[in-house]
């Protein structure tokens, strides 16, 4: 459709402030956290900013009647291209529909639309001594709805997991129009069986199977009390070690993190006053709970990790928990600080292998950067298996970019190879796509067969998943 | 130099993860929500700009200035970008390219002089929040400032009549026993708009032990000069200044204006007189200056007897941006407070959001303007105060406004007004 038809209509349907179409802003949709999007920028036809279900639904309807791609976007800090409408079409910027809109306190849950800001959501709970447990590094900037689309995940992901289970119902539009009700029309219950579990489909589906346009979601009493245990290690392979010795030793810490060398230098040039010890890897451990419980897996943290590490530092002091955890938060993008005239970027950067597997997963990523010459970054959430590795290159020199790429297809195919996946949190988006039949043979066939059951007309962000 | 080659253009913008960690803390992301007014979105256009993949028009111009350079995302930015910076440069880039846009600035060409970028970038931002004009006039600079601003000035009705400079002292002996020296760095802001900030810096550094001198031939601190690329007379005033002040024995050199204090500072006194003759000399003036509650703090210590029998009263307090963001300093101006007895601080939410800028910015952008400035006074009402200090010329009048929009009689005062008026009660 042509531009301006497609203008007229849309502000026909949602009034002209929730259109843009002029091209100089469309650019600024082109891009999220990914290396892709950098390299690759692809803008979309036109960007709507839907405030109701009624808006969502009205514009998906007028897509799907015209055979339009649409793209929901939450604040677009995906690292996959997630939200880019790589094939062009509509973007629907649904950040700026951020209503909490109850909070149902005796029955521990929270209804809001798909914009609120995970930290903002976090802060009003904390008001009734609630919490919603899952915590990305991302979580000041990301969107509730981003983080349902792509079964975010974060720091306490070893206790507390992922974002699905805390997802009790979405209200869904679907990519024809209908507006369905996951999890029960009327249900405020947590636990429910009934029926095929939409909901858990829909958690992770990236944005390719409906719009989520509200979200039920379970919260959690707010620990009492927390504490951090910092172990330093002066050999790297002691690091997983440790984490298995304090599962052996009966602890499930709420999360458990792992910086290596150069992600001790980055976080120490970001935030000088935190003052990591220089070590070969810093594990961080977080417990929390009831203050004799959190005091007594302090304890036992202390001792185990003692056996192995160079020192143990364990702090319930709020300012220092804070330094220690901010440490570890603001490492994500700090890593650029390892290179003066480079930068990190996000790519090859969520394989998730056997916790079993995680120093033989470190030591192969240091052969690989080091034969294609690329400084790297780990980090990670250890506890789990899940890390974080950052090449540090200047993206504008053309020859980096190329072995960068290379560099970043070993590591996927390295996760693979070590029975884990490309991606423990952030999902696959435009990025992983190629990696779908190696990671799922047969049954990307029935993933396929289900996306063309919910969106038999193939308008839903496509291009994105397999 | 090419715009390519300018230091923040070539090394920063590649470093820019597109995170989006600046988009959670700017106060006009926060009203727009939309992506062309997030700092990352600035960083995009300023590499499309770069790029050559837009133009200089005044389009883009327009959605780069959508911006405050209040410098909030750029102490957030885990990658260390200057984003402001880079918008002050793309914009007065652009504006050389195409002098139609950007009428509401005249920093043709700050962003050919890289070493004056950071102070540039603050000085331009005082502009846009002051609505320099008017300054301008009063300090004789109207040759190099653009046309008319009326709708600036008209916000800026309640202009003393009389300036601090003409009903102070050159010397102002310490009260009692002297412990140091101290010369006053009086800026246009503080002697034009909020003169009885100067009486009280005098009157507290007095009492405590200070002499304070305030040269008679002090100028202006140049800053406005280097920005609009009149480094001659930057110079000149700088080199003014330098001989004025060395013909005191001065322990230190105060100011309770963020912008002097970056024209006076060791990066500045550099690019100016890096090589000449007169450098060392510039350097050793730019060890003394100090911002006015850290010097309070630091090295005086001020102390006042317990006094339970003060009245009580309720302050909240502002962080202006070029102190809490450009140097840092939020803690002493507190300090400050809760060091008079009486005071009870109550922190406002979001107490170093920017208050959003009247002048030019809000003659460009009204609107967001005031939103982000009732923003900030839903925050400050909420907090019951009945005097909201801040120490910042410009903020003070910005939230002056905002008293008087939403109806709200308090006062808006220097710390130092308050430490003041204190010793003069008792
Ligand atoms: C510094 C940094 C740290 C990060 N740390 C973590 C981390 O610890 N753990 C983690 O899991 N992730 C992390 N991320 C990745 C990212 O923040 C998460 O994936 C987040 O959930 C994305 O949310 P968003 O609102 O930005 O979504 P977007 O990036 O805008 O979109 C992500 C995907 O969700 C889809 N989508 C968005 N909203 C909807 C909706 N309402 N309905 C249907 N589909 C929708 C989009 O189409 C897209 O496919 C991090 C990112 C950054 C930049
Ligand atoms: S915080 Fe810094 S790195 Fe992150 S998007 Fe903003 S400018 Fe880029
Ligand atoms: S300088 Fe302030 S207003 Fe401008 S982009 Fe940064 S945070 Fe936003």
């Amino acid at each position: 459709m042509e531009t301006s038809k497609l203008k007229q209509e849309l502000v026909k349907l949602l009034g002209k402030d929730k259109v843009l179409t002029e091209d100089l802003d469309l650019m600024y949709y082109s891009y999220d956290s990914s290396f892709l999007t950098k390299l690759e920028p692809s803008q979309p036809n036109a960007v709507v900013f839907p405030k109701s279900t009624e808006d969502v639904q009205k514009v998906v309807e007028f897509a799907y009647a015209n055979q339009i791609n649409i793209v929901p976007r939450g604040a677009g800090t995906g690292e996959t291209g997630g939200c880019i409408a790589v094939q062009g079409g509509i973007v629907l910027d649904l950040s700026t529909w951020n209503e909490i809109i109850e909070i149902d306190v005796k029955n521990m849950q929270v209804i809001v639309s798909p914009g609120v800001i995970h930290a903002e959501l976090n802060n009003e709970l904390a008001k009734h001594n609630l919490f919603f447990p899952p915590d990305p590094g991302s979580s000041m900037m990301c969107t509730v709805g981003g983080m349902v689309a792509n079964n975010a995940s974060g720091l306490r992901a070893v206790k507390y997991w992922a974002t699905e289970p805390y997802i009790l119902g979405l209200e869904v539009v679907m990519p024809n129009g209908d507006v369905i009700i996951t999890g029960g029309m009327k249900a405020r219950c947590i636990k429910n069986v009934s029926g095929i579990n939409l909901t858990k489909l829909m958690v992770g589906s990236e944005g390719i199977l409906g719009v989520v346009t509200r979200i039920r979601l379970r919260c959690f009493p707010k620990p009492k009390a927390r504490g951090i245990a910092m172990a330093v290690f002066d050999n790297l392979d002691d690091a997983p070690e440790a984490v298995m010795d304090v599962y052996q030793a009966g602890i499930l810490p709420s999360g458990i993190e792992i910086l290596d060398s150069s992600a001790i230098k980055a976080v120490n040039d970001f935030k000088p006053e935190i003052k990591l010890p220089d070590a070969e890897a810093i594990l961080l451990f977080e417990v929390d709970g009831n203050p004799p419980s959190v005091e007594y897996e302090g304890q036992v943290i202390r001792e185990v990790t003692g056996q192995r590490a160079r020192s143990v530092e364990w702090a319930t002091e709020p300012k220092r928990m804070a330094e220690l955890w901010e440490g570890r938060s603001v490492t994500a993008a700090a890593s650029a600080r390892v290179r003066p005239d480079g930068s990190r970027i996000f790519a090859g950067e969520d394989i998730s292998v056997p916790i079993s597997r995680v120093a033989d997963t470190l030591r192969a990523l240091r052969d690989l950067a080091d034969q294609h010459g690329i400084q790297i970054v780990n980090y990670g959430h250890i506890g789990d298996g899940n890390v974080h590795t950052a090449p540090v290159i200047n993206p504008e020199i053309p020859e980096e970019v190329e072995k960068v790429i290379k560099f970043v297809d070993e590591v996927h195919l390295l996760a693979i190879e070590m029975n884990g996946s490309t991606t423990g949190e952030h999902g696959v988006g435009a990025v992983r796509r190629p990696y779908a039949e190696l990671e799922h043979g047969k049954a990307v066939e029935y993933m396929r067969k289900i996306k063309a059951a919910f969106d038999p007309a193939g308008i839903m962000n496509p291009g994105k998943v397999f | 130099m090419e715009f390519k080659k300018l230091p923040p253009v070539k090394d920063q913008l590649m470093k820019c993860v597109r995170c989006g960690k600046c988009r959670s803390v700017c106060p006009v992301f926060a009203e727009v929500g939309i992506e062309t007014t997030a700092p990352r979105g600035h960083v995009f256009m300023v590499q499309m700009l770069r790029d050559g993949k837009v133009e200089p028009t005044n389009e883009v111009y327009e959605r780069l200035g959508q911006c405050l350079l209040c410098e909030t995302c750029s102490v957030n930015c885990p990658s260390g970008i200057d984003v402001h910076e880079l918008n002050a440069a793309a914009r007065s880039y652009i504006y050389e390219n195409n002098p139609s846009a950007g009428k509401e600035l005249l920093f043709d060409t700050l962003w050919t002089r890289p070493g004056m970028l950071r102070s540039s970038a603050r000085v331009m931002s005082t502009v846009q929040k002051l609505g320099l004009q008017t300054l301008a006039r009063k300090t004789g600079l109207t040759k190099i400032l653009p046309g008319d601003l009326k709708e600036a000035e008209q916000m800026m009705d309640n202009i003393p009549s009389k300036s601090a400079r003409s009903s102070l002292s050159e010397i102002n002996p310490a009260l009692g026993k002297k412990k140091y020296t101290v010369g006053y760095f009086l800026g246009c802001g503080t002697d034009l708009f909020n003169p009885s900030v100067a009486t009280a810096t005098v009157d507290v550094l007095t009492r405590n032990g200070c002499e304070v001198i305030i040269p008679k031939d002090m100028k202006c601190c140049g800053l406005p000069h280097i920005a609009n690329g009149k480094m001659e007379t930057a110079q000149k005033l700088a080199a003014h200044n330098i001989k004025v002040f060395k013909a005191y024995d001065l322990d230190y050199i105060v100011t309770d204006c963020a912008s002097c204090s970056s024209a006076l500072s060791r990066k500045n006194m550099e690019f100016l007189f890096a090589g000449l003759k007169i450098e060392d000399e510039a350097l050793a003036l730019s060890e003394k200056v100090m911002d006015l509650t850290v010097f309070l703090i630091n090295v005086l210590d001020i102390r006042l007897p317990e006094d339970k029998t003060a009245p009580k009263i309720r302050v909240t307090y502002h962080d202006p941006c070029h102190l809490a963001n450009a140097q840092l300093i939020k803690n002493q101006p507190r300090e400050v407070l809760r060091r008079i007895p009486g005071v009870e601080l109550v922190e406002m939410k979001a107490a170093n959001t920017c208050c959003g800028g009247s002048g030019t910015y809000s003659t460009t952008h009204y609107e967001m303007s005031m939103k982000i400035l009732d923003k900030k006074m839903d925050n400050a009402m909420a907090t019951g105060a009945e005097i909201v200090a801040t120490c910042c010329p410009s903020c003070m009048m910005q939230l002056n406004y905002g008293c008087k929009r939403n109806n709200w009689d308090i006062e808006v005062l220097h710390p130092v007004e308050l430490l003041s008026r204190y010793y003069r009660n008792n």
